[in-house]
C-alpha cells in the first residue's frame, strides 16, 4: 500500500457518514426497485386487485348493490351456477363466438397480411383501407350494423335479393345471430391481425427463403416451413389477444341483440350485465365473474404452454 | 430472478392486506346495519315535521326524459325557480331507465345519491325493498296530498307494502293504435271484446296465394307489459294470489296465448319480436301491412305525425276483464339524501305532479295526465279536442292498473317473454313450453324465500 493510498483512507474516515443515516440509506437502497414501483402498484391495487377481492367477497353474498346488508350465503351463488343448464349454454355461446371470431379474424387477418405485403403507395392505402374499422368505436359500428342486418329495410338483404334469396332476419334469427355478431367483429379486427402479421413477415431474414429457394422449395413449402413457423410468436400474441377480446364480447350484443333471440347470443359477459343490473343479483353475477377468470386464465395457461413448443423465436 | 421473487412477495402480502381490509370493512358495515334495523321497531307513520327554511339549497334530479321531454321540462323547473327560489334543481340526464337504474344502484353503493330520480314502473318494489327510496308518507300526510285525486291504478303502482315511495310522472298505458281510414272503409270497429276478434280478423286481413299481406293486429312479444293485461283480461294472473307461485300456466293463464297460437297460425296475427321489433312493427304499420298496432300510448303522437292516414285509438279488448297496465316512469326520492335535501325534494316532487301543471306537463311530454280535477277542468276539455285519441284511454281511467308488484319480476318474467318469442319466431305450440317456464318461475321465488 503506497502513501497515496493512506492519505485516501485517512479522508475516508473522516468523512464517514454516521451510522444511522448510513443504515437509512442502505434500507432505502434495498427498497429501490420497490419505490419505483409503488406508483404503479398503487394503481393496480386501487383498480385491480381491489376490485378483484372485493368481487370475491360480493360473491359469497346476496347483495343486490342498493340493499345495505350483504348477507353471506356461502358458496351457494357458486353451486347455484355451475348447476345451472343456463350456465353451459352461456359458455357454450361464448366459446362458438370466439373459436369463430379468432379463426375468422387470423385467417383473414394472414391472407390479406400475405396480400398486402408489398411497399408501394397503392397497397398502403389498400392496408390504410383494412385498418380503418380499427378505429372506429364498436358502439358505432354495432349501431350501422343493426341497420345492415335489419330484415325489412337492411341493406344486407337488398345484396342478397339480387342472388334470388329469400330476406332474412339476421339478429332475429337464433341460427344467424351469432355468425352477424362475428362478422362485426372480424370487420373490426382483421386490420390488426393483418399489421401485426406485415410486421411479423418483415422481421423474417429474406436469406431463409433465398436458401430454400436454391434447395428448390416451392412456394407453398416455402410458407409452410419457413413463413408459418417464423410467425408463429406474433401468430401466438394474436391469437392469446384475440381469444381474451372475444371471450369478453359485449359490446356489439349489447347494442345488437340484448343476448337475444331466445338467449341465442347471451354470452356470459353480457349475462353478468343483466344479472347484476336488470335482475339485481349482484352476489351471484360476482360468483359468475369469478369462475369466467378463473376459466380465462386456464385457457390463456393453457394456450401458452402448449404453443411453447411450438412457437419459434428468431435466434 | 431473485428480485422478481420479492416483487411477487410484496404484492401477494399487499393483495393480502387488501382482503383483510375489504372483508373487515364490509362485516362493520353490517354490523351497523343491522343492529339500527333491530333498534327500529316498526312505529306507526307520523306526519313530517315542517322545515321551514329560506336557506339557499340544490338538489340533483337524475331523470331519463328523451330530448323530445326537455321543454316540457325546462318549463316546469323554470316554474319552480319562481315559486321556490331559494332551491335549485339540477337536472341529470342518466340515460334511459336500464342506464338510470344503473347507475343509481352506483350511487347508493357510493353512498352519494341524487335528492330526486325518476323509477321505470316495474323496478319500484325492488328499490323499495331495498331502502333506497323514502316513503313520502309522512309528507304526504303533513301537507294533505289529495292522493284521491290521482287515477287509483297510476297511485298504487308506486306504493309497495304499504309504502307510497313515488309518485307517477310520466305514465303511459299500452293501447291499440288503428289505421281509421281503413277500417272506416272496411266498415269496421276496433273489437272491444275478446269475442269481437275473429269477425274482426276475418273483416280485416288480406291474403294473397295463402300468404298474409296485411295483418288485422299486432301484439308486441318483446315485452311482457304488452301481454300481461291480456293474460288478467282472459282471467288469469302472473302469480297466485299469495304470490308464493307460477299461475302461468294455468288454463285460465294460457287462454290469450292459446288465442294468440291460433291467430298466429292462421296468418291473422303479426308478433314482433327480438330487437328492433318495435321499429319493424311500427314501419309496418304505417306502410299498411299491418291495420292495428298494440304500443304504448307515449307512441300515439308519433303515429300521428308521421301516418298519411288518419289514426284512431282503442283501449285493449277485454274479456272476463278490461284492463290495460301502467307504464313509464315516476319520481321518487331518496333516502340517503339529507332532511334538508328531502325537504326541497319534495316540494319538488310536489310541484312535478300537481294539478296545476298536469295538462301542460302530460302534453308537452307526450304522456297521459294523471289527475282528476285537470282532466276535468276547462283546460283538459281543450287537451281532448286536440288530442281526441287520448279520449279511449280516459274512458278507462281506473282500469289502468300496475303491474305485478314482487321484486323478482324482472328476472322470472323473461322465462315467459321466451314462451311468446318461440311462439312469434318458431310458431311453437305455448302449451308445450309454458309447464317448464312455469317450473323455472317457481325455482326463482323460492330462491327468493
Amino acid at each position: 500500500m503506497n502513501n497515496n493510498n493512506k492519505q485516501e483512507l485517512k479522508l475516508a474516515a473522516s468523512t464517514r457518514t454516521p451510522v444511522s443515516v448510513r443504515n437509512w440509506r442502505t434500507a432505502l437502497e434495498k427498497w429501490k426497485d420497490f419505490m419505483f414501483a409503488l406508483p404503479a402498484i398503487a394503481l393496480l391495487a386501487v383498480f385491480l386487485y381491489y376490485p378483484l377481492v372485493n368481487s370475491f367477497y360480493i360473491s359469497l353474498t346476496n347483495w343486490n348493490m342498493t340493499r345495505p346488508v350483504k348477507k353471506f350465503v356461502g358458496i351457494d351463488n357458486y353451486t347455484y351456477l355451475l348447476g345451472h343448464e343456463d350456465f353451459y349454454q352461456s359458455l357454450k355461446i361464448t366459446f362458438t363466438y370466439t373459436i369463430m371470431d379468432v379463426v375468422l379474424t387470423l385467417a383473414i387477418g394472414l391472407l390479406l397480411a400475405l396480400l398486402f405485403n408489398v411497399s408501394s403507395r397503392f397497397y398502403a392505402f389498400m392496408r390504410g383501407i383494412v385498418f380503418m374499422p380499427y378505429y372506429i368505436s364498436m358502439v358505432i359500428a354495432a349501431m350501422v350494423f343493426v341497420w345492415i342486418y335489419n330484415g325489412k329495410y337492411g341493406l344486407l338483404n337488398r345484396v342478397v335479393a339480387m342472388f334470388g334469396i329469400d330476406p332474412v332476419e339476421w339478429l332475429i334469427n337464433p341460427s344467424t345471430v351469432l355468425p352477424a355478431l362475428v362478422v362485426v367483429s372480424v370487420w373490426k379486427g382483421v386490420g390488426f391481425a393483418m399489421i401485426l402479421f406485415i410486421a411479423g413477415l418483415r422481421s423474417i431474414p429474406a436469406d431463409y427463403y433465398e436458401a430454400a429457394a436454391i434447395d428448390g422449395a416451392n412456394r407453398w413449402m416455402l410458407f409452410r416451413h419457413i413463413t408459418l413457423p417464423l410467425l408463429s410468436p406474433m401468430t401466438l400474441f394474436l391469437v392469446i389477444t384475440t381469444f381474451i377480446s372475444s371471450m369478453q364480447v359485449f359490446q356489439s350484443i349489447d347494442i345488437m341483440t340484448n343476448g337475444g333471440p331466445l338467449n341465442a347470443s347471451n354470452a356470459v359477459v353480457y349475462w353478468i350485465y343483466t344479472m347484476a343490473f336488470s335482475q339485481f343479483r349482484t352476489g351471484r353475477a360476482s360468483a359468475l365473474i369469478m369462475i369466467f377468470f378463473v376459466i380465462i386464465l386456464l385457457l390463456t395457461a393453457l394456450q401458452w404452454f402448449i404453443s411453447r413448443k411450438k412457437v419459434h423465436y428468431e435466434g | 430472478m431473485k428480485t422478481k421473487k420479492k416483487w411477487m412477495t410484496t404484492m401477494m402480502a399487499g393483495g393480502l392486506a387488501l382482503v383483510v381490509t375489504a372483508c373487515g370493512s364490509g362485516d362493520a358495515n353490517n354490523g351497523g346495519q343491522s343492529s339500527a334495523n333491530a333498534n327500529n321497531a316498526p312505529a306507526p307513520v307520523e306526519a313530517a315535521k315542517v322545515v321551514e327554511s329560506t336557506e339557499p339549497i340544490t338538489i340533483q334530479y337524475w331523470h331519463s326524459h328523451a330530448e323530445a321531454q326537455m321543454e316540457g321540462l325546462n318549463y316546469m323547473l323554470e316554474e319552480f325557480s319562481k315559486k321556490y327560489p331559494h332551491i335549485t334543481v339540477e337536472p341529470v340526464f342518466q340515460g334511459g331507465y336500464p342506464d338510470l337504474h344503473k347507475k343509481l344502484q352506483a350511487a347508493v353503493a357510493a353512498n352519494d345519491v341524487p335528492a330526486v330520480t325518476n323509477v321505470e314502473v316495474s323496478s319500484l318494489p325492488t328499490f323499495g325493498d331495498s331502502g333506497v327510496f323514502t316513503d313520502l308518507t309522512p309528507w304526504i300526510l303533513r301537507d294533505n296530498t289529495a292522493m284521491d285525486d290521482f287515477s287509483e291504478g297510476m297511485i298504487n303502482a308506486y306504493a309497495f307494502n304499504g309504502k307510497q315511495y313515488g309518485f307517477p310522472l310520466i305514465v303511459s298505458t299500452s293501447v291499440f293504435v288503428y289505421n281509421k281510414t281503413l277500417l272506416d272503409e272496411l266498415g269496421v270497429q276496433p273489437p272491444q271484446t275478446w269475442d269481437d276478434i275473429d269477425a274482426f280478423n276475418e273483416a280485416v286481413t288480406l291474403k294473397e296465394n295463402g300468404e298474409t299481406t296485411r295483418y288485422a293486429f299486432s301484439v308486441p312479444g318483446w315485452d311482457a307489459w304488452y301481454f300481461d293485461p291480456w293474460m288478467i283480461n282472459g282471467g288469469g294472473q302472473i302469480l297466485t294470489d299469495d304470490q308464493s307461485a307460477s299461475a302461468v300456466e294455468t288454463p285460465e293463464s294460457m287462454r290469450y296465448i292459446e288465442n294468440f297460437y291460433k291467430w298466429k297460425t292462421d296468418g291473422y296475427m303479426h308478433i314482433g319480436y327480438g330487437k328492433g321489433a318495435s321499429d319493424n312493427m311500427r314501419q309496418m304499420f304505417l306502410g299498411g301491412e299491418i291495420a292495428m298496432v298494440q304500443h304504448t300510448s307515449a307512441n300515439i303522437k308519433m303515429y300521428r305525425e308521421n301516418a298519411d292516414f288518419e289514426i284512431g285509438v282503442s283501449f285493449v279488448p277485454g274479456d272476463v276483464k278490461r284492463i290495460s297496465n301502467i307504464g313509464g316512469a315516476g319520481i321518487a326520492m331518496m333516502d340517503g339524501a339529507s332532511d334538508e335535501e328531502k325537504e326541497a325534494a319534495w316540494k319538488f316532487i310536489e310541484h312535478m305532479t300537481s294539478a296545476e301543471h298536469n295538462i301542460k306537463w302530460a302534453e308537452s311530454v307526450g304522456y297521459l295526465p294523471t289527475r282528476k280535477s285537470a282532466i276535468d277542468s276547462e283546460e283538459g276539455k281543450q287537451y281532448f279536442e286536440r288530442w281526441p285519441q287520448y279520449e279511449a284511454v280516459f274512458e278507462h281511467f281506473d282500469d289502468v292498473t300496475p303491474r305485478l308488484q314482487h321484486i323478482a319480476y324482472p328476472e322470472f318474467r323473461t322465462h315467459y317473454i321466451e314462451v311468446i318469442g318461440e311462439l312469434a319466431l318458431n310458431n311453437v305450440d305455448p302449451a308445450t313450453l309454458m309447464p317448464q317456464a312455469a317450473e323455472r318461475i317457481n325455482e326463482i321465488l323460492a330462491d327468493y324465500e
